[in-house]
């Protein structure tokens, strides 16, 4: 089994990793425990070989699909040791959330931490260009690296240009839970980021907790009556249908104006090409809407 | 029941609504100035937030916290009166967690039935686990224990499906999350809308009940014989309460405890006649709901930080329940069955070295068979992964049998467990305030803190349960509050989206996943240690049901002999609750098997009992590794799946008995 597990391996290896040009030393076999990591692997041009949950990536993560062969390991929290012992990894990727799950996954193979979402200080997107500079080097793609942190900031200032007419009109970004309730992004999330690079502003002021977001009934986004609502996928059955018989959902100021638009599913815990993508779809979605007046 | 003067239910309810009304009239004005309420309230200015807020979203929150309210009292009532039991509710008998496993599934594998509307899948989810609680209890006469017990492994089971659902997917049921914790947070009518006229209905309804529940609270056969067809009756009676039920359950989510404690009060204060515990609990239900529910928004303030006020009855309707409890009057028979003597086996040793056997065998199996991407294997390579869980798992097991077997002995009470009684609970309970109040919580801490808990659980039941006649119902109903409370907290905890609450529920699911070496060997000493000492444990348990006078007079200091006997319970729980979750049935089931296969003194029952608890969790962590490869099923889980259908079978089997 085992040298059956080597050859799968090494196929694997072969099929994606440029083998020749890598200097030694440079880990091939990579395993990532989190999406956000996994994208920015993905930005660099190196597939990882397995990703936890990797099953759920087409719901959340969606863009840039992810390659066939990628193998899953299970619930992040509780990645599949045995198989990932078996597959014989150089690095393993993993974020502060997965701590418990260290002294374990050091066993295995080299691991690195890599803190976006933590009680700590920084923002996403600023923790994110510093995970993908310090991912860069580790893999020995510096050059990819900076190539994806300036065409991330390029794609910032195009979004920003194109966006500069709705400039005054804050924005919540919300996920329906249910027909009552929903998860608003605000600050210490990614989402909240995007925004204020695009030059836009969030309506949301209140607490978020350390992953960005907080959860509320909808009638708490009647206090921002002139902000414009983006939500995003997935989105249950019933939630429009019973939104559009609620007379307080249409007495909402977005609402009546005609400002609520809807966004394809974005990683909400991701990092740079999950921030790209969300720039991409807003600077798409937002001219769309009915202008002001 | 001493003639003390009391409050009647009336002034209960005034009361309560006089504090309620408060709450509510001052909130009111903190949103909006008073001399804007009418407007609010019949011809709004849909310009003005404040005023919209209040029609759309305060009002219908209060008519719906009302109507909820008032629907649970009654169902809790009727199904109280049709069954005969005190400790009957929505929640008792499985009607909840059915309702939520069955949205859960919707979600997840049907989202398209959701356009039909929540509260018919919750509906039908509360329906066929009402079904099944009947079934299993059937043969018994519907007898009040019996039932209760089979809506706890009931409830139990379909918990344990949804957790695992909920595990595999957390990100997709994130809703499921609020829902379970009951948010009455309202933006239109709709709800009141939909639950007043079914509220009305089935008031109506249990109206034409009266005649013949009161005739039903005579014992069956005087019932019978007086023309009643007491089948028809009581399944009437359900089929309104489930229906209450699912249309609560479906369009806020769980409220607990409304539905067993209005019901419960108004019978303490001295309602007596059908006519009136039906229209009281209903009033107390809703003033009850009322008042919790404006409690809730005044603590969540502007902010508006999700408190589901369903999780949050829970946490004040335990201690009220509590303190309810020597005031119940409890007349109710143990189940035959399960207190009911069995034939001794003839051949005790051979029996025990048989499952010392299979124990071995099974364990060995356990860490030599996998699966990997080439599917099974049978190797040796993976061991240093696989012997930790193992051994935990064995462990974890070993301890719960015998706190299980101690309890049952010690409090003559069938029904005694580590889970049932709370002690697990409240093992899990020190843990969690550890979590969230220490920086750092290392593996001393969290045993101190767990076995901290589950002995302040235990010793708070017992004396519950002390006073008059410490009957196994009220020890019983004690655990019950005490398990709610914990699980409230945890849901209200969920709903938050607290990404501690994802880790907290991968714990409470029972996951040997993180065990190192160093847990599974001090877990393997104190089983060990348990093991070794059971001959002691046994002796005075062989004595100590006997009664004071005399284990005094065969040499026992009674006192001492218990105090110590609760504190190694204590401690047992407090270990293998840190290992595998509070929710195993392991320390109930286990004993009951052992009893089962004619395991009847003391010494051999308790020493069948740790091997049985060895073999179930053993198998289930194996079983919850291999079955859904990569995924893993969590070891407590898994063994939830593998004990209820064995206790399911044994309360349906022994109805010959």
């Amino acid at each position: 089994m085992t040298r059956r597990g080597f050859l799968a391996g090494a196929a694997s290896c072969a099929l994606f990793a440029p083998g020749p040009l890598h200097a030694a030393g440079v880990p091939a076999r990579i395993v990532s425990l989190d999406y956000g990591l996994a994208e920015t692997l993905l930005a660099l041009g190196v597939t990882p070989v397995a990703l936890a949950q990797a099953d759920a990536w087409s719901s959340w993560v969606v863009d840039p699909a992810l390659p066939e062969g990628v193998i899953n390991l299970g619930t992040a929290l509780e990645a599949n040791m045995e198989l990932l012992q078996a597959l014989r990894p150089d690095l393993i990727l993993t974020t502060p959330y997965l701590a418990r799950l260290r002294p374990m996954l050091e066993r295995i193979a080299r691991t690195e931490t890599f803190a976006i979402y933590t009680p700590g200080g920084g923002t996403p997107y600023g923790l994110s260009i510093a995970a993908t500079r310090r991912l860069g080097g580790l893999l020995g793609r510096d050059l990819q690296a900076e190539a994806l942190i300036s065409s991330a900031a390029a794609l910032m200032a195009t979004t920003r240009a194109t966006l500069a007419p709705y400039a005054d009109t804050p924005l919540f970004i919300v996920n329906f839970m249910d027909t009552r309730h929903v998860r608003v992004y605000g600050a210490k999330s990614l989402f909240d980021d995007v925004i204020g690079l695009c030059g836009l502003s969030n309506a949301w002021r209140g607490d978020t907790n350390y992953w960005g977001f907080a959860t509320v009934g909808i009638e708490q986004l009647a206090h921002a009556p002139q902000a414009r609502l983006i939500y995003l996928e997935p989105i249950a059955a019933d939630v429009l249908a019973s939104l559009h018989r609620s007379p307080l959902w249409n007495s909402l100021g977005f609402v009546r104006a005609g400002q609520v638009q809807r966004l394809p599913a974005v990683l909400m815990f991701g990092m740079l090409p999950s921030a790209m993508r969300f720039a991409r779809l807003l600077g798409e979605t937002l001219p769309k809407a009915p202008s002001h007046g | 029941m001493g003639e003390r003067q009391r409050l009647g239910p009336a002034a209960i309810v005034a009361l309560l609504a006089l504090a309620a009304a408060a709450i509510t009239l001052s909130t009111l004005a903190l949103r909006l100035p008073v001399t804007l309420w009418p407007d609010a309230l019949f011809a709004p200015d849909s310009g003005d937030v404040r005023q919209m807020l209040v029609r759309y979203s305060f009002a219908p929150r209060l008519a719906t916290s009302l109507l909820c309210g008032a629907a649970l009292g009654l169902a809790g009532a009727l199904l109280q009166l049709a069954l005969r039991n005190p400790l009957a509710s929505p929640t008792t008998l499985g009607i909840s967690a059915g309702a939520n496993l069955a949205l859960a599934l919707a979600m997840l594998w049907a989202p398209g039935l959701l356009e039909f509307g929540r509260e018919w899948i919750a509906m039908a989810g509360g329906l066929v686990t009402v079904l099944i609680v009947l079934a299993l209890s059937w043969h018994k006469r519907l007898s009040p224990l019996t039932v209760v017990l089979a809506g706890m492994v009931v409830s139990l089971y379909c918990g344990a499906l949804a957790a695992l659902l909920v595990l595999f997917n957390t990100h997709y049921l994130a809703g499921l999350f609020i829902w379970g914790g009951g948010s009455l947070s309202q933006q239109d009518w709709t709800i009141a809308a939909f639950l007043w006229p079914r509220l009305a209905l089935a008031l109506g309804a249990a109206a034409l009940l009266v005649r013949p529940l009161t005739l039903l609270t005579l014992d069956d056969d005087h019932a019978r014989s007086l023309g009643l067809r007491v089948p028809l009756v009581r399944l009437a009676a359900l089929a309104l309460a489930v229906a209450l039920t699912g249309a609560v359950v479906g369009t806020v989510g769980v409220i607990g405890f409304i539905g067993l404690a209005a019901p419960a009060l108004v019978t303490v204060a001295g309602a007596r006649r059908v006519a009136p515990r039906l229209i009281w609990s209903a009033l107390l239900g809703a003033v009850l709901l009322w008042f919790t529910d404006q409690c809730v928004q005044r603590l969540a303030g502007d902010a508006g930080e999700m408190l589901p006020t369903g999780a949050i009855t829970a946490v004040f309707g335990s201690p009220l329940l509590l303190w309810l409890l020597p005031r119940l009057r409890l007349s109710l028979h143990l189940p035959s069955g399960l207190g009911g003597s069995i034939s001794r086996a003839n051949r005790p040793l051979l029996l025990i070295v048989g499952l010392g056997l299979g124990l071995v065998v099974l364990l060995t199996l356990s860490v030599s068979v996998g699966r990997g991407l080439e599917g099974w294997s049978l190797s040796a390579d993976l061991l240093e992964w696989r012997w930790p869980r193992a051994l935990a798992a064995l462990s974890a097991g070993i301890m719960l049998a015998c706190a299980g077997g101690v309890l049952q002995r010690l409090t003559g009470n069938p029904m005694a467990s580590p889970e049932v009684l709370g002690v697990s609970a409240g093992a899990a309970f020190g843990l969690i305030v550890a979590m969230f109040t220490l920086a750092e919580v290392g593996r001393g801490a969290q045993f101190g803190a767990a076995t901290l808990g589950a002995f302040l659980a235990l010793l708070a039941i017992l004396a519950f349960g002390r006073g008059g006649a410490a009957t196994p119902e009220r020890v019983l109903l004690a655990g019950v509050a005490l398990g709610a409370m914990f699980d409230a907290l945890v849901t209200a905890l969920m709903a938050g989206g607290d990404p501690r609450a994802a880790q907290l529920l991968n714990w409470m699911t029972g996951s040997t996943y993180a065990v190192d070496a160093t847990d599974a060997r001090v877990a393997t000493a104190a089983a060990a240690l348990a093991l070794g000492s059971l001959p002691l444990l046994a002796r005075w348990l062989d004595i100590v049901p006997l009664g004071a006078l005399t284990s005094s007079a065969i040499g026992l200091h009674p006192r001492r002999s218990h105090g110590l006997l609760l504190l190694v319970t204590a401690a047992l729980t407090a270990v293998s609750t840190l290992l595998i979750g509070p929710l195993t049935f392991v320390g109930l089931m286990a004993p009951h098997l052992a009893r089962f296969l004619g395991l009847q003194r003391a010494l051999p029952q308790l020493v069948g009992a740790a091997l049985i608890g060895g073999v179930i969790m053993v198998a289930a962590d194996w079983l919850g590794r291999i079955v859904a490869f990569p995924w893993q099923i969590p070891a407590g889980l898994a063994a939830t799946f593998i004990g209820c259908p064995a206790l399911m079978w044994l309360l349906a089997r022994r109805h010959s008995v």
